[in-house]
């Protein structure tokens, strides 16, 4: 079963080419970073407009580098939630158009399933999972029973981590995207340096509006403290909250394998301690390669492959929905 | 040769229509508000069904890019495109405005389109009859309601969009202007197939990568980081 999936929830245009729910055959990403990072955020009209422009090259791209033709596919997939509404409609839009035309299924995805259930992309996973999901947009934890098969256990109560990032970067000057720029000179700095709050002890659900408001308090108390220093000590303190919460989520599900996903998964130092969990505790730990924890679309079409034979197609006249939950 | 799958998502309404040779052989005209992006492509295939047409059937391909609501109108032009991309045919974007005002090429005053552009605003443009034709007079622009009463100053013109539903009382005010009534507001399917036609005739059908929505406005991030900067984008 070949899949076309598309995926214009935020700020990446993707497509790619998927079979069977687990081989990716093709995985295009064109970035909008550039185009955001004057704004210091992602602004909603701006990645609508640029996922217009860019919708047609990146899937040709995707259906080019797989070697297929549309005559070829057995469905096409969009991301339909949650995400930015007028960014939606340019994908979910583009797949109708195309699965029309080809006379196969259209498949609207749950942005959030795509990413828990990446880690089956070229892998085998053991269940069930002990999902942490972390970017811009969400921070989520989540069982996965079996494929397909998902219950939140928690989530934050305020900003999503890639939101801490980007706002402590944003104050202490580092520019935009905030996760990779922390990242980087957190490595030059003491991570023990500051005794930041962790929020929520002992909850499955998370928040860091409270630790941001800290650092802003703490800089403007102590201007002279090495911003190193800040950005390792501010890290920790988020790492630990996420990592804290996913230990308890393990234990309360009994999890057989520790999986990360969304941007922030990138961090090196929440992968690190994520790994170092999973050895603690016996369990297996699947850290995705970056370009399947950030936004892309063959976790779109490997999701679809999984709603397509639970659900069937999903009709030509559903829409979209920028609030979509998950289980 | 032409067999044209034409339609505008540029205001509340989806028009589609299905034309040969300018001439329409089937269409729908659905009341959609912001539900474009389900109602288009069931549309598309309803359409085409009662043509009698598989979607292979087409030569090309033409589509409103505005100026309209921004959402609407990225999700005609991406379904545009994405037909165009799928089927390997040429599209052609028409101007929405152009769309609204063809069918009254005959009149002997001035047509002014008018389209709501929300915020207190209309897009519009003013074409002058001739030979059976529109020539452009003012090329589509925003403005308030105002502003488009005195850039007509006393003039005889008909003005013709769903602005003119929203604003009818200050355009009715002016002079000169006669108010068209409601049903003649969304692009018609004839309008669509005719000038579909005519621009196919004129070669203007291209790949799909060429086709660009008409925004006539900047989004409001993009005002507010150039206002906050005097010397603009860098
Ligand atoms: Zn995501």
């Amino acid at each position: 079963m070949l899949i076309l999936g598309i995926e214009t929830s935020c700020d990446e245009t993707a497509a790619a080419v998927v079979a069977d729910g687990r081989v990716v055959h093709s995985s295009v990403v064109s970035s909008q970073v550039d185009l955001h990072a004057r704004y210091g955020g992602v602004v909603p009209e701006e990645a609508s407009r640029a996922h217009v422009d860019l919708i047609v090259p990146v899937v040709r791209d995707a259906l080019a580098a797989a070697g297929v033709t549309l005559a070829d596919l057995d469905a096409v997939a969009a991301c339909h939630g949650p995400g930015l509404a007028g960014a939606l409609l340019v994908g979910v839009s583009a797949a109708k158009a195309l699965a029309l035309a080809a006379d196969v299924p259209y498949v609207g995805v749950n942005h959030l399933e795509a990413h828990c259930g990446a880690g089956w992309l070229d892998h085998d996973l053991a269940t069930p999972l002990a999902v942490l999901l972390v970017s811009g947009g969400h921070t989520l934890l989540v069982e996965v029973a079996a494929r397909g098969e998902h219950r939140v256990l928690g989530s934050t109560v305020d900003d999503a981590a890639g939101e801490a990032f980007d706002k402590v970067a944003r104050f202490l000057g580092l520019g935009y995207p905030g996760g990779p720029a922390i990242d980087r000179l957190a490595a030059d700095g003491d991570r023990t340096a500051i005794a930041f709050p962790r929020a929520m002890p002992g909850e499955l659900d998370a928040s860091f509006s409270g630790l941001k408001t800290a650092v802003v308090q703490y800089v403007r108390a102590h201007p002279e403290a090495p911003v190193a220093d800040v950005a390792a000590s501010f890290q920790e303190a988020v790492v630990d909250q996420l990592v804290d919460k996913l230990a308890r989520a393990a234990d309360a599900v009994g999890a057989a394998t520790l999986v990360l996903g969304g941007g922030v998964a990138a961090n090196s130092r929440l992968r690190e301690r994520t790994a170092a969990l999973a050895a603690a505790t016996g369990r297996e730990v699947f850290l995705p390669p970056l370009a399947l924890c950030t936004d892309n679309a063959a976790m779109i079409a490997a999701a679809a492959a999984v709603r397509l034979v639970a659900d069937g197609p999903t009709p030509l006249d559903a829409g979209v929905d920028p609030n979509l939950g998950l289980g | 040769m032409t067999t044209v799958l034409a339609f505008d998502t540029a205001t509340d309404v989806v028009t589609v229509a299905v034309g040969r040779h300018g001439a329409v052989v089937a269409s729908r005209v659905v009341e959609s508000g912001r539900a474009h992006a389900e109602h288009l492509v069931p549309t598309v295939r309803d359409v085409l069904a009662e043509a009698g047409l598989a979607l292979t059937a087409l030569d090309a391909l033409a589509v409103g890019v505005g100026p309209g609501r921004f959402t609407g109108l990225r999700v005609g032009v991406t379904t545009a495109k994405a037909l165009a991309l799928a089927l390997d045919v040429p599209v052609v974007g028409l101007g929405t405005l152009d769309v609204i005002a063809h069918p009254w090429r005959d009149d002997e005053r001035d047509v002014v389109a008018v389209v709501d552009a929300r915020r207190r605003e209309v897009f519009w443009s003013r074409y002058r009859p001739r030979g059976g034709r529109l020539e452009p007079v003012v090329a589509p622009t925003v403005a308030s309601p105002a502003d488009l009463v005195a850039a007509l100053g006393t003039d005889e013109v008909c003005c013709v969009g769903d602005g003119v539903d929203r604003y009818r009382a200050v355009l009715a005010a002016a002079p000169g202007v006669e108010c068209l009534p409601p049903q003649y507001s969304a692009p018609s399917p004839l309008a669509l197939c005719e000038l579909a036609d005519a621009a196919c005739a004129a070669g203007a059908a291209d790949a799909p990568d060429a086709l660009v929505p008409v925004y006539l406005r900047e989004s409001d991030a993009v005002i507010n980081w150039e206002q906050a900067r005097p010397g603009g984008p860098t």
